[in-house]
């Protein structure tokens, strides 16, 4: 079933074209990567499908509703998660605290009380492996841990797509292939679909995808089958120079 | 059972404050002056707290709900003091009045203002709180820069005993309940989910929208609730306290900045912030005017400064930070 | 005779709105680079008066000679200021900064009360006056607009002629940016800091030339008021939109005075600042950018 489908997207800054006419589907609990290079528009195509920007020309649909010019606040609660490329924590409060809004305000919005959504954030903090840190401030934490901490808060909202800018950078290769097994194996429990972003091509995180996307200059590039895409000329291309193993 | 009980521990201290204060006030002689100043300030910083601490925008306008919560008190008075079977139940009216107007007024500004952030929008509110007084005194609404006594008006319908001690006595014990009133809100929202929304979005808005707040709806609620509480505020302790009104002196931008040095000296955000805050600047500033009369703002002026650079979570801020997950700390957020 | 004297009512608010342009420019540069809002901006317009007070009483001087002293006097009190206070508090929350330039505001006030008192003074430069007609302008007045479009054009140089200058207007754009090209980012925030206060406190000299009774204390508040409308007019954060904002502002509240004063059973002054706080909602709501920049 399709989850996600965008509609010959585009996106302007000025006299930028920062997203050109991009047209993608994701289905649900698909696990997808989206690669690009620092300025290929993967920032600005994540914003455009939670809904900080609107696009200037094109569709965004989410099981089938046309989102376009949907406020962001209104996608949350239809299931789209999110976390920052530059994790964004409420600093003042806990780690508790934070995760709970996730669950406070998104999919199960209504349906759930401030003793359940706390009860639901501890839960998955002790999942993500951040049990010890629950009654920290978030703004003690260090920036890994602020990362996981925004994918707890993000899982908090049960969202049935999720999307992960640059979660794993800056994390050790180990902890990376621990971070994203644990994730995909909730993905799968939860049928979360997955939309992880990466700079460089990581294979650790585009080995779970099933697809892979890749964005230069704004535009889509390539659109295939993992395995596919990165033995694809084109990208090879785009990466000529860069180490294909991070 | 056990839970929702804990989850109001937090209103001991406050109202134990409150309590010792009264107490102070009623029965040691000659401290009925300093303690109504007190729980002045105890409901003007617990009330904006609501506000100011909890979203972290700053209204620079805030005197201005006061200032219409004083008018609505003045209306129903001067309007209705030959409705003499009314009696006491005239200043119920001017409650509900200095409610209603304080309410309303929040609304349109909050339309307006809320749409902005940071500086634009201090600058839009104390450009409400100006404009708002010169249309009064332009048009010459309800009597423009010349004002409402209604001192007449209070002794005609209550009777000059009544009257009297309504100033000097009730007045105080209403802006004690409006005190409790507010604190009781302000953990209520805290403790739900709007208080978790405006953490949010004071930290950081943009995540905060992200996450499925709409952040519009609870800057709102709680500047709405703010406003209706100082309207309440102004309309006992301005205008039962001292029977007249004029527009010079209920928009007067020094009362938003002693809220502000109130909310933030305690602690921004916290619940018994806003009565430490109160309690330590009422207290200085009335000894101050006594051992050193004239030199109150000179010596206030740096003061503010270093607790701004050295102590900028405020004294409650602070016990909250030393003291984690101690027992104590049930008590005091 | 009511387009007479209107006429004459507006020659006098646009001598008077350069006046106020100048006397927001600091207002303007300090937002624009430090996004500080300086609210005790007032207060040192207040200190510049009380130094053309002083200056002419005591030495007889001119007030022409206190422009350069009072600049002088405001870069001191900036750089005290900024490394005291501004400095530590960059990183801050909002309210801090408001909260903390609204004290030194109160400080400065209390301070010059404490050494002048709080009665009101003033002082009498006679240079005669010029009959244009329709309006009888004291040559003190057209000085003092004389020299805010001098200095006006000053500051404008300085911007774009000297490495200093677009050293600044690149922190304006971009801080980060600016850091990344190597401009010594917190060293324009303690100039900028400086230059905004000089040149306010160099305004409070030009403001009691054009109306040299009334210096007290407390005489900043209301110039605090109009300079927040005059900066949002010229777009908050550009020195020469705030001094294209306050010839505007100059103008229309002259001519609104005049319009207003035909109402009968109204007051018109307070109509006037009535007028000029609908005019700051309206900018902000529909045009935060301010009213003269193209884009």
């Amino acid at each position: 079933m399709v989850l996600l489908r965008l509609e010959n997207v585009t996106k302007r800054f000025g006299g930028l074209v920062a997203v050109n006419r991009v047209s993608l589907k994701i289905n649900s609990g698909e696990f997808v990567g989206i690669v690009g290079p620092n300025g290929s528009g993967k920032t600005t195509l994540f914003n455009l499908i939670s809904g900080v920007y609107f696009p200037d020309k094109g569709d965004v649909f989410f099981e089938g509703k046309n989102i376009t010019r949907l406020p962001p606040y209104k996608r949350a609660p239809l299931g789209l998660g999110r976390t920052f490329q530059i994790p964004r924590p409420f600093g003042s409060a806990t780690v508790r605290e934070n995760v709970a809004v996730g669950a406070m305000f998104g999919s199960l919005g209504g349906k759930i009380n401030v003793d359940e959504s706390l009860e639901l954030a501890d839960q998955i903090i002790e999942r993500i492996g951040l049990g010890e840190h629950r009654k920290k401030r978030a703004s003690t934490l260090t920036a890994v841990e602020k990362k996981m901490m925004e994918i707890a808060r993000a899982l908090a909202m049960k969202p049935k797509l999720l999307l992960m800018d640059e979660a794993m950078a800056g994390m050790h290769p180990k902890d990376i292939d621990q971070t994203v097994s644990l994730i995909k194996q909730i993905a799968v429990e939860e049928n979360i679909a997955i939309v992880a972003m990466v700079e460089h091509i990581m294979r650790a995180v585009l080995g779970m995808a099933e697809k892979v996307i890749v964005l230069h200059q704004g535009s889509k590039l390539v659109d295939a089958p993992t395995k596919e895409a990165l033995e694809d000329s084109r990208v090879v291309e785009v990466y000529l120079g860069r180490p294909l193993e991070e | 059972m056990r839970k929702t009980v804990q989850r109001y521990y937090p209103l001991f201290p406050v109202f134990a404050a409150y309590f010792i204060l009264f107490l102070v006030g009623k029965n040691v002689s000659g401290m009925w002056q300093l303690v109504s100043t007190l729980l002045f300030y105890c409901a003007l910083g617990q009330a904006f707290n609501i506000f100011l601490g909890m979203t972290g925008y700053v209204d620079f306008g805030y005197v201005a709900f006061m200032g219409v919560g004083t008018y609505g008190m003045a209306i129903a008075i001067t309007r209705l003091a030959h409705v003499e079977a009314l009696g006491v139940l005239i200043v119920a009216i001017g409650f509900a009045m200095a409610l209603v107007m304080a309410a309303l007024l929040s609304v349109a500004v909050g339309a307006v203002a809320l749409r902005l952030r940071g500086a634009y929008f201090a600058i839009a509110t104390i450009g409400v709180n100006e404009g708002f007084r010169f249309l009064i005194e332009g048009a010459k609404i309800w009597n423009g820069s010349d004002g409402m006594i209604f001192t007449a008006q209070l002794n005609q319908i209550l009777g000059r005993e009544t009257a009297s001690a309504l100033s000097t006595f009730w007045a105080d014990v209403i802006v004690l309940i409006i005190a409790v009133l507010a604190a009781f809100v302000t953990l209520f929202y805290m403790k739900s989910k709007i208080g978790y929304a405006l953490t949010a979005l004071r930290e950081d808005e943009d995540a905060a929208v992200v996450m499925g707040i709409n952040v519009t709806k609870y800057k709102i609620i709680a500047f709405i609730t703010s406003a209706s509480f100082a309207g309440l505020v102004g309309a006992t302790s301005w205008a039962l306290k001292t029977p007249y009104v004029f527009p010079p002196e209920v928009f007067e931008i020094h009362y938003t900045i002693e809220a502000i040095i109130i909310v933030l000296l305690g602690g921004a955000g916290t619940l018994l912030g806003p009565v430490a805050g109160a309690l330590i600047y009422g207290i200085s500033k009335y000894y101050l005017s006594i051992f050193l009369p004239g030199f109150q703002l000179l010596i206030f002026a740096p003061i503010i400064i270093i607790i701004i650079i050295l102590f900028p979570e405020g004294v409650i801020g602070m016990l909250k930070k030393s003291f984690r997950d101690s027992t104590l700390m049930r008590f005091i957020i | 005779m009511l387009l007479e004297h209107l006429a004459g009512n507006l020659i006098q608010g646009l001598v008077l709105g350069a006046i106020y342009g100048m006397a927001t420019m600091g207002l303007s540069l300090i937002f624009g680079v430090l996004k500080v809002v300086n609210v005790g901006h007032g207060a040192f317009i207040m200190v510049g008066a009380f130094i053309t007070l002083w200056i002419f009483n005591a030495l007889g001087l001119n007030p022409i000679f206190s422009i350069p002293i009072a600049f002088a006097v405001g870069l001191g009190l900036g750089l005290i200021f900024y490394s005291l206070a501004i400095r530590k508090l960059l990183k801050a929350p909002e309210l801090s900064t408001l909260l903390a330039t609204f004290a030194i505001g109160i400080l400065l006030e209390e301070l010059v009360k404490l050494i002048f008192g709080s009665e009101f003074r003033g002082y009498n430069w006679v240079v005669g006056k010029i009959n244009l007609g329709v309006t009888v302008l004291p040559v003190a007045k057209l000085y003092a607009c004389i020299g805010s479009i001098i200095i006006a054009l000053l500051l404008y140089l300085w911007f774009n002629r000297t490495r200093a200058g677009s050293a600044v207007r690149s922190v304006v754009e971009d801080d980060e940016g600016a850091r990344v090209c190597g401009v010594n980012v917190g060293g324009v925030y303690a100039l900028s800091f400086a230059i905004g206060i000089g040149l306010t406190v160099a305004s409070g000299v030009l403001v009691t030339m054009f109306i040299p009774v009334g210096i007290n204390p407390y005489m900043g508040g209301g110039y605090t008021l109009k300079a927040f409308v005059i900066a949002v007019l010229g777009g908050l954060s550009s020195p020469y939109g705030a001094f294209f904002g306050g010839l505007i502002f100059g103008i229309v509240e002259n001519g609104s005075y005049t319009l207003f004063a035909l109402i009968p059973g109204v007051e018109p002054f307070a109509l006037t600042r009535f007028l000029s706080f609908v005019m700051l909602l309206v900018i902000l709501l529909i045009r935060p950018t301010g009213i003269l920049k193209a884009k």
